[in-house]
């Protein structure tokens, strides 16, 4: 018996357009729920606040002992951090809720409500819940980036800070790759547990660059968990040490991720509606 | 009330106190056993996302030390990979119920439950918790082996080191068990309480030997850990194992852990008391 | 059982919009107070069955927690098996028990049984007096190899039987039951009635029981306590309460043509060929037999009213004006 097969991509060129207006509905509907409860604001901003206090710390205790780490100064550490921060706001801000929701839905059965939805399955369901307040880690980190490059009295020029835009964005999305790689498992597994605190877990391996970990662990923090990608390629963009072909490289591997993680997408609805149906 | 009833609950007095908390204990474990076998994917990726942790440090510390020449504080890279792979036994055992637990459990009516039972609920996460720390250790086993091929530590522990290091991580989980209980039930007033958290679990990942052994702080934080509780759930219990540690330190640190757990158990109480009072005024 | 003047007045924080507000609320919050039982007085005698009404929001749950242990009144007394229950002594707990419909106690990932085993460890239930309760329990449910499944895999009926059971491993004598049947199909429900009927004669337990049901309360309670804004309505048996403020059935009719059936009862309802007729308790009889024999009726049905509306009707008539 062969298990009903729904087309959901045969539009998908016409339908993204239409997707990208709802994620924005989401998002503006998401930014209201959040601004009544202004007081997590300020408890969000106090997190972020540890957290980075504790970062700096450590840097402290670090720079303490010795003056480089694997070749980076303090100052470029600094950068990394900052980097590293920004990031993490980002994955909070959008990735993370929307990939929660996703797991979620598909251990209650409420994911069916995704696949009856006329738009592409996989934007409804990676744009649909925003954690605004998480931001203020993407604006901390921001800040300790500045404050890194201002300690180096770097003078980058457009190139660069277009190649520091250009290999973040390609970063985030490889991230979200992999977390939605994880999230769909569940379409087999059904529950999936634990992924979030395997992500939290090894997104710590970000702070340094991945250049300071062995070949082995290097190799696996930048094409099995696009860390080296989303956190260390956009640092060197920042301190002069990002190649053209470095940057080729993030691009084009983001590319094959990216179609790899659609394909991937598609087969576990696919298994989803069989199963279900 | 009725004969049959009253009957009963004379019997239930008939067992000893002790022998019901035994097979309490047994049960939970076995119970919260059963529940984790069932999920090792979950199991498999909690493990790794926690296993990253020290393997960062490991790599930071490891390769500052060979930049100065072989080591730091007289912590070379297999005294530091001793260190950081105890660490991961050590911190499995330090896994409890999670502050941030506490909200849903007071928004879903767990708590109610378990009020409405003849049972301190902290027996109930005590023995839940122990139990799981056996499905813990089985996939922690091969994880540990594969740390040690690659990062070759250098542990050469004596027999009082091993026997008091069996006691001190058990220890350790009395410990954070009983303070992380206590941050928890402030939820019970408040529900704004995450940052009181984060702030409370920074404080401990620089001050307890969990970012990197106490000894390697500065002067002033070593005495400020000296006043604290952290020290006693993770560095202690490493340290006891992977050395350099004499005797007399070895019988201070167990001393310190059975003082840390009397406050412990003195602070839940007296909590504990204000916290039913504070909730069945106002939840149920 | 016996309660007096029992009062809740809950504290609900006044919230103001805006950050400076949040701020400010951390440290100083304006209270405003919420009755939520007023001054409530009755007494259940042992073995009694008390069916525990009132509309959403009147004060049942509140009270049930109070007498529970759950929750401790502003006001008044409580003294249930010789105990005061908000003061949670163990020998009170070990013998009364507290079953929510919409809340589960059981492992979802484990079969009932584990969940049993960890109640009997909870409750320190001596081993032959446990596998008797917990055998008669599975044989009175008609439980059977249910209890071997993971909960997780049991329907929402199976799953209430299974809470049912572990509620009562440590056989309470005194039962305390917010929406056992609450959504569960009516041959479940029935089940359950006759189960809580059993146990009840066979124990000689006290139950206090709230639902939406009325077939529940026709079936189990003989006396009811009716609450309304946390104020006592009610108190004494089913039967005065129907006929004192429900003296009316209501009857569906579906005839094969259209027709005027005003004469026979009041119309509250009527499409095409199906009328809605509020009649009279004392002529149902009459007038069934009368449309049958004079009109072309291919259904009826007499049903009661639904009690909440007999839970209002009681409501209007008792209130001072």
């Amino acid at each position: 018996m062969s298990p009903p097969q729904r087309e959901f991509d045969t539009r998908t060129d016409r339908h993204l357009l239409g997707g990208l207006r709802i994620a924005w509905l989401h998002l503006r509907i998401g930014v209201m729920n959040e601004l009544q409860y202004r007081a997590n604001f300020v408890i969000q901003l106090i997190q972020s606040l540890v957290a980075i206090s504790t970062g700096l710390v450590v840097l402290a205790l670090i720079f303490d002992r010795t003056d480089q780490l694997g070749g980076w100064t303090r100052p470029e550490l600094l950068v990394v951090m900052g980097v590293f921060t920004l990031v993490g706001g980002l994955i909070g801000f959008v990735v993370e809720p929307n990939m929660g929701r996703v797991m979620g839905d598909i251990e209650r059965g409420t994911f069916d409500y995704v696949l009856t939805k006329p738009v592409d399955s996989q934007l409804l369901s990676s744009l649909r819940e925003f954690r605004i307040w998480r931001l203020t880690d993407a604006v901390v980190g921001l800040a300790v980036m500045i404050w890194g490059l201002a300690e180096l009295k770097a003078d980058f020029d457009a190139g660069e800070v277009a190649g520091f835009v250009i290999t973040l964005a390609a970063g985030m999305l490889l991230i979200y790759c992999l977390w939605l790689v994880l999230t769909a498992g569940a379409f087999w597994v059904v529950r999936m547990d634990m992924v979030q605190e395997l992500f939290t877990g090894l997104y710590r391996a970000g702070q340094y660059p991945v250049t300071v970990y062995p070949v082995w662990l290097r190799l696996m923090l930048t094409y099995l968990v696009p860390l080296g990608f989303a956190i260390t390629v956009p640092s060197e963009s920042l301190t002069g040490r990002l190649t053209l072909t470095r940057l080729v490289i993030t691009v084009a591997f983001m590319v094959v991720a990216f179609t790899a993680t659609r394909w991937f997408w598609r087969l576990g609805t696919r298994r989803y509606s069989g199963a279900s149906a | 009330m009725t004969e049959v009833a009253t009957g009963v609950h004379e019997s239930i007095d008939r067992e000893s106190a002790v022998r019901s908390y035994v097979r309490l204990y047994a049960t939970l474990a076995r119970t919260s056993m059963m529940q984790g076998f069932q999920y090792r994917v979950g199991n498999y990726f909690y493990m790794i996302g926690m296993v990253a942790e020290p393997v960062v440090y490991l790599v930071v510390w490891s390769t500052i030390a060979r930049q100065q020449g072989g080591d730091v504080g007289g912590y070379t890279p297999g005294t530091f990979a001793a260190y950081y792979i105890v660490w991961t036994l050590v911190r499995n055992m330090n896994i409890v119920f999670t502050p941030f637990g506490w909200e849903q459990r007071i928004r879903e009516g767990e708590l109610s439950g378990h009020l409405a039972r003849p049972l301190h609920p902290i027996h109930y996460d005590l023995g839940s918790f122990a139990g799981w720390k056996v499905v813990v250790i089985v996939l922690w086993l091969p994880i540990a082996g594969i740390l040690s091929l690659i990062f070759r530590p250098e542990l050469s522990p004596t027999i009082a080191q091993i026997a008091v290091f069996g006691i001190a991580i058990w220890g350790a989980y009395l410990i954070r068990s009983l303070f992380l209980w206590m941050l928890g039930m402030v939820t019970i007033w408040t529900t704004r309480v995450s940052a009181i958290f984060e702030a409370y679990f920074a404080a401990e990942l620089l001050l307890s030997g969990r970012l990197l052994p106490v000894s390697l702080m500065p002067e002033w934080a070593q005495t400020l850990a000296g006043y604290l509780p952290f020290e006693s759930t993770f560095g202690f219990p490493i340290t006891a194992l992977v050395g350099p540690i004499t005797s007399r330190e070895l019988v201070i640190g167990l001393v310190r852990q059975f003082v840390w757990i009397a406050i412990g158990i003195a602070g839940v109480q007296l909590m504990w008391r204000r916290a039913i009072k504070a909730y069945t005024a106002v939840n149920g | 059982m016996s309660v007096t003047d029992l009062r809740k007045v809950f504290e609900v924080p006044v919230r103001e919009a805006g950050l400076a507000a949040s701020i400010k609320s951390l440290v100083h919050r304006e209270h405003r107070d919420v009755v939520a039982v007023e001054d409530v007085t009755f007494s259940i005698a042992p073995g009694e069955i008390v069916g525990f009404l009132g509309p959403n929001g009147a004060g049942k749950t509140t009270t049930l927690k109070m007498l529970s242990g759950l929750l401790h009144p502003s006001d008044g007394t409580a003294r249930v098996l010789g105990h005061e229950p908000w003061k949670r002594e163990r020998d009170y707990l070990r013998r009364m028990t507290l079953l929510m419909g919409n809340r589960n106690q059981l492992q979802w990932d484990l079969p009932a049984l584990d969940s049993f085993e960890l109640t009997r460890a909870i409750y320190r239930l001596p081993e032959a007096m446990f596998t008797a309760q917990r055998d008669e329990l599975i044989e009175l449910l008609e439980l059977g190899p249910l209890v071997n499944k993971p909960v997780r895999n049991l329907s929402l009926g199976e799953r209430m039987k299974a809470e049912i059971a572990n509620s009562l491993l440590h056989r309470p004598e005194i039962l305390f039951l917010d929406e056992p049947t609450l959504g569960l199909d009516v041959t479940m429900q029935r089940r359950i009635r006759a189960f809580l009927a059993d146990y009840n004669r066979r124990y000689g337990a006290s139950i206090m029981l709230t639902t939406h049901y009325m077939a529940d309360v026709e079936a189990l309670c003989e006396r009811v306590i009716v609450i309304h804004h946390g104020s006592l309505l009610f108190d004494g048996p089913l039967s005065v309460l129907s006929q004192q403020f429900a003296g009316h059935k209501t009857l569906v009719v579906t005839l094969d043509e259209p027709a005027d059936l005003s004469n026979y009862g009041e119309v509250i309802e009527s499409s095409a060929t199906r009328t809605t007729l509020r009649i009279a308790r004392d002529q149902t009889a009459s007038v069934t037999a009368r449309l049958l024999s004079e009109l072309p009726v291919r259904d009826l049905t007499v049903e009661d009213p639904p009690i909440d509306d007999v839970i209002e009707l009681a409501f209007a008539s008792v209130k001072p004006a």
